[in-house]
């Protein structure tokens, strides 16, 4: 069901939709037996900010034209968008209990616009979603829409080339409407970022690409609603990259900047435990 | 009749078709469908010269998205824009719009659900010269084993044209790779002849062999099925310009109504038209069935028609293999 917060919520009201966020991804995870529990709790906060304050929406118009777009780059963090879609009305909250439980369910480890309402591209391969963010916002230039685009991308993703492709395509059509996220929690699936493939300085590198860049914590809800809502009117400008400095894991503490909880199992001591952590918001 | 007989024969008949250069007719064309739908957005790799696309960005500066030299971050551009209403036609070459760009055309694409029409240009050994790189002979697998795809490969300028204004009126939510040549090819269509995407036309009547073929391979077919005849062979010709969905009614009538069949294509032996083929009639129909095509190779270099005739990719050839070939009963 829908969460009973008034949108656009105001700072208590998207603590607690992040922290209910949080326990349907632990919920979604305990249908499938295991999750990437690190990688979507990096990234919590950034998608109810988007889904309970910032974006133009209308959950009985899943197809509005003048709604505002959101990209998940990093797909494997889809439970943490099904949650916001769910508590939104997007979606059906009897979902949460049977992702990826059985042949043919709804919800699964990436998203998809071919089985979930609310979703506004498929995804899971890493370093596609910039572009399809880039052709949004193109026809929405096109067209002289003010709708804006979301894409969210992992710190890690952006190791993939084609992400630099569509970066300098951005800046070339001055696409002022999309707003790449980059969720930097500085971790991937074999390790540090610093180990497996250095990525910074990713300003210096985002801002020679053209882009307008600006950092902020990802996890501080009040900065992400400065850095996102970039307003209807940024028809001719840098494109906006935001680097959210985040905690793989967050909000539990003994996933927190821990390499294996990039996707891993929960026994039943440690569910527990990550559940009574998660029982009131992150101070 | 001998082989070099055969071949002067070939020519003499070839001479009698037109030569067309296939990308200036493909830039006429998006021109035309622009001009009629004002929602077409084309996309280009730093190739609006090489796809005959030059026109139409003086035309339509600002329909024209020029991305570089980066195919993948184009196909995703693609999709985007198809999902928010525009009619996005990619103008890439073959080679790279199915194969670095295949992640995209797949999962952006076909999965994602959006009608993106991606044009391959220079398919085939339409640039011979250009080696393995550029020659494209493994597209049309690929983008056939790719659920939601269709995949056209029409067989001069009259088709491409037809091609494109069916592929631009399809409805659905479903991707199309339209497999396109670069330079000067015979020209034999009838303008006035109905074009539907999925459905074969058949060219030649003939009872005792069937010559299927698509792209570059069909005027070689009707040279070919001209020859047989005057060896009183009759050769029917079906043009199979789309490879998927396969025209199945087509392929059985054909497999009830003749003692042989020959599919001909521009592609590898594997994955293409001819087995395309051979899967409706999964070997249940008890005659031969010969497939010529590149016989998995690396073809070697050379200029367009000259490479084909050296790989048995023309009309020549088939008749020589249409005379071999046992036939059934």
């Amino acid at each position: 069901m829908s969460l009973q917060i008034k949108v656009p919520a105001t700072l208590a009201d998207l603590a607690e939709a992040a922290r209910i966020n949080r326990i349907d991804t632990m919920d979604m995870f305990a249908a499938a037996g295991n999750g990437h529990y690190g990688s979507c709790f990096s990234c919590a906060e950034i998608v109810t900010a988007l889904y309970f304050n910032v974006m133009r929406l209308d959950p009985a118009r899943p197809d509005w034209p003048e709604r505002d777009r959101f990209v998940l780059g990093k797909g494997h963090a889809a439970p943490t968008l099904y949650s916001a879609l769910i508590r939104r009305g997007y979606m059906p909250e009897h979902w949460i209990h049977e992702f990826e439980a059985k042949v043919g369910v709804k919800l699964m480890t990436h998203p998809s616009r071919r089985y979930q309402p609310g979703v506004d591209a498929s995804g899971g391969a890493l370093g596609h979603g910039l572009s399809i963010g880039v052709g949004m916002a193109l026809a929405g230039k096109i067209d002289r829409r003010d709708y804006r685009s979301f894409v969210l991308l992992g710190d890690g993703e952006i190791q993939e080339g084609s992400v630099w492709e569509a970066f300098a395509s951005a800046a070339k059509y001055r696409l002022g409407h999309l707003v790449a996220i980059i969720d930097a929690n500085g971790l991937s699936v074999d390790g540090t970022l610093d180990e497996v493939m250095p990525m910074e300085p990713l300003a210096d590198k985002l801002s020679a690409f053209g882009w307008e860049v600006v950092e902020c914590d990802g996890h501080d809800l009040a900065a992400l609603l400065r850095v996102l809502d970039i307003g209807h009117d940024r028809v001719d400008a840098a494109p906006r990259a935001i680097i959210a400095r985040t905690v793989k894991g967050r909000g539990v503490s003994f996933m927190e900047n821990v390499r294996r909880w990039h996707a891993d199992v929960l026994t039943p001591d440690e569910d527990r435990l990550a559940r009574a952590e998660l029982t009131r918001p992150l101070s | 009749m001998t082989s070099a007989e055969i071949q002067a024969r070939s020519a003499a008949l070839r001479a009698f078709y037109p030569m067309r250069v296939i990308r200036e007719q493909f830039g006429r064309s998006m021109i035309a469908l622009a001009e009629q739908r004002g929602d077409l957005v084309a996309l280009t790799a730093d190739l609006m010269y090489a796809t005959g696309m030059a026109p139409f960005g003086e035309r339509f500066p600002e329909r024209l998205i020029n991305l570089g030299i980066a195919e993948q971050n184009m196909t995703g551009v693609a999709a985007g824009l198809a999902s928010c209403g525009k009619l996005a036609v990619v103008c890439g070459y073959a080679a790279f719009t199915s194969l670095r760009a295949i992640e995209q055309a797949k999962v952006d694409c076909a999965y994602n659900e959006v009608k993106v029409i991606l044009c391959g240009l220079s398919a085939g050994l339409s640039y011979g010269v250009g080696g393995p790189t550029h020659q494209t002979f493994e597209d049309v697998a690929i983008m056939r084993a790719i659920p939601n795809m269709t995949v056209v490969v029409p067989s001069d300028t009259i088709e491409l044209d037809q091609a494109l204004q069916a592929a631009a009126a399809r409805p659905g939510d479903a991707p199309i790779y339209l497999r396109i040549g670069r330079g000067p090819e015979h020209a034999f269509n009838d303008t006035a002849a109905p074009f539907e995407i999925g459905r074969a036309r058949k060219l030649r009547e003939g009872r005792d062999i069937s010559l299927i073929a698509n792209g570059p391979m069909v005027v070689e077919a009707l040279i070919a099925a001209d020859i047989l005849a005057e060896h009183g062979i009759g050769a029917s010709v079906l043009n199979m310009h789309t490879v998927k969905p396969i025209d199945r009614e087509a392929v059985l009538s054909e497999a009830a109504n003749v003692r042989g069949m020959i599919v001909v294509e521009e592609h590898n032996i594997h994955g293409g038209l001819g087995s395309a083929v051979l899967e409706v009639l999964r070997g249940g129909h008890g005659f031969p069935v010969e497939l010529i095509g590149i016989e998995d190779i690396y073809p070697p270099i050379g200029p367009t028609f000259a490479l084909r005739e050296s790989l048995g990719l023309c009309a020549s050839a088939i008749v020589a293999r249409a005379m071999a070939m046992p036939r059934r009963n």
